[in-house]
């Protein structure tokens, strides 16, 4: 039903269209969410207690690739969230984090086949549910922060767009994790530690239309509307 | 006339063009009812504009964002109607089944409503016959809740004793 006269909506629109601050481009809102999650990730690796053998971790050709492969998916992820808010971009850039995501799973599916190669001692799979809150523990700041920014774009594909932020969240997450937590059999990684990060991907696709919405951006406009 | 007002102003015929490209059966009043949308949505998000880039891919995105929205709640909302023939009686009392019309003389009432003074009779128009809510039709006439709230009780109370006494 219409509330109004086009034309006398558009006066109103005008009358109200105060000043905005103009969104920084993606990469550029990737940095800033970087450069407020990397203090919080590093303060709680400090807290949860580096692994002994960190250095003699950080000279392991597998793990340096598949940290790298955290980091990288993590930010491609927070790349695309930050444009896929933003209206008239390709909706295939969604597709950004596919091929630092592939590596990362590459080189955890290449490790379980070795490990199957070696006779199959490195393939057992004991529980480790401490992952999936030390996951989301140190990707919690990093979560927060990607849906506040995120809140201040277009919810043109809400889904899409909290995936993107929570694969964005839960990759740095793992990234930090795997400084602290002595877990390297490819097949514990890829299942419990990969296995958190697509619970929480999928956690937050779920809640794309509680943190992205019209309605409340409409709704909003409509209360400032001075009238006429 | 100020830039922003210029720019909604030019765009509104070429939003108006994509609706009716997309929804060949919605009536005018549909198609307006997208248009405003549309503008208050890039209206909402026009941060998200960078001055740098091409202006029609930013709004034909909106544009058909909203449309595809306005397509779900079309279908969510026919999911939830159930058609019926008659509508089924609620109370077995007489008086509860009365099945005499409302009005028996609409061409009487449209008179009496004519007749009304300008206040009331917009208020009748706009709460009554095109449903709005009071908040929008507040919006759309300029004036506040309360003073709607005393229109159309004025008015009802007013038409009641005109077709009454006729």
């Amino acid at each position: 039903m219409i509330a109004m006269d086009t034309d006398k909506l558009i006066e109103r629109l005008a009358e109200n269209a105060d000043p905005v601050r103009r969104l920084a481009a993606p990469w550029v809102r990737t940095a800033m969410w970087i450069a407020i999650s990397a203090p919080y990730v590093a303060l709680v690796v400090a807290m949860m207690a580096p692994r002994s053998d960190l250095q003699e971790k950080l000279s392991d050709f597998r793990f340096l690739l598949e940290q790298v492969a955290a980091l990288s998916t993590g930010i491609a992820a927070a790349t695309a969230a930050f444009i896929s808010i933003v209206p008239g971009y390709d909706r295939r850039v969604a597709l950004l984090p596919l091929a630092p995501l592939c590596v990362w799973l590459a080189s955890l599916a290449e490790g379980c086949i070795q490990a199957l190669v070696q006779g199959g001692a490195g393939l057992d799979l004991a529980s480790d549910f401490v992952c999936i809150p030390a996951i989301a523990l140190v990707g919690a700041l990093p979560a927060l922060a990607m849906a506040l920014m995120l809140r201040r774009g277009a919810p043109l594909r809400p889904h899409i767009s909290t995936a993107l932020g929570g694969l964005a969240a839960a990759g740095l997450g793992n990234f930090g994790l795997r400084f602290c937590h002595p877990q390297d059999a490819s097949v514990m990684v890829l299942v419990w530690q990969m296995g958190t990060v697509f619970l929480l991907t999928m956690l937050s696709a779920w809640a794309g239309r509680l943190i992205l919405d019209w309605r409340p951006l409409l709704m909003n406009v409509r209360r400032n509307l001075r009238p006429g | 006339m100020r830039a922003y007002e210029r720019l909604l102003k030019e765009i509104t015929p070429k939003l108006r063009q994509i609706i009716r490209r997309h929804r060949q059966f919605f009536t005018a009043e549909e198609v307006e009812d997208l248009v405003q949308d549309v503008l208050l949505s890039l209206h909402a998000v026009r941060a998200t504009f960078a001055a740098g880039r091409s202006f029609m891919p930013w709004l034909s995105t909106i544009a058909h964002n909203r449309l595809a929205d306005s397509a779900r709640r079309y279908y969510r909302g026919k999911a939830n109607e159930v058609q019926v023939d008659e509508l089924p009686v609620t109370f077995a009392e007489d008086p509860a089944n009365v099945e005499v019309e409302s009005y028996r003389d609409p061409g009487e009432l449209a008179n009496a409503i004519r007749g009304l003074p300008e206040g009331q009779r917009n208020a009748i128009e706009m709460l009554k016959l095109r449903e709005m809510s009071l908040k929008e039709a507040a919006i759309a006439s300029g004036t506040s809740v309360g003073a709607l709230k005393v229109s159309i009780h004025r008015a009802v109370a007013t038409l009641r004793k005109a077709l009454i006494k006729e």
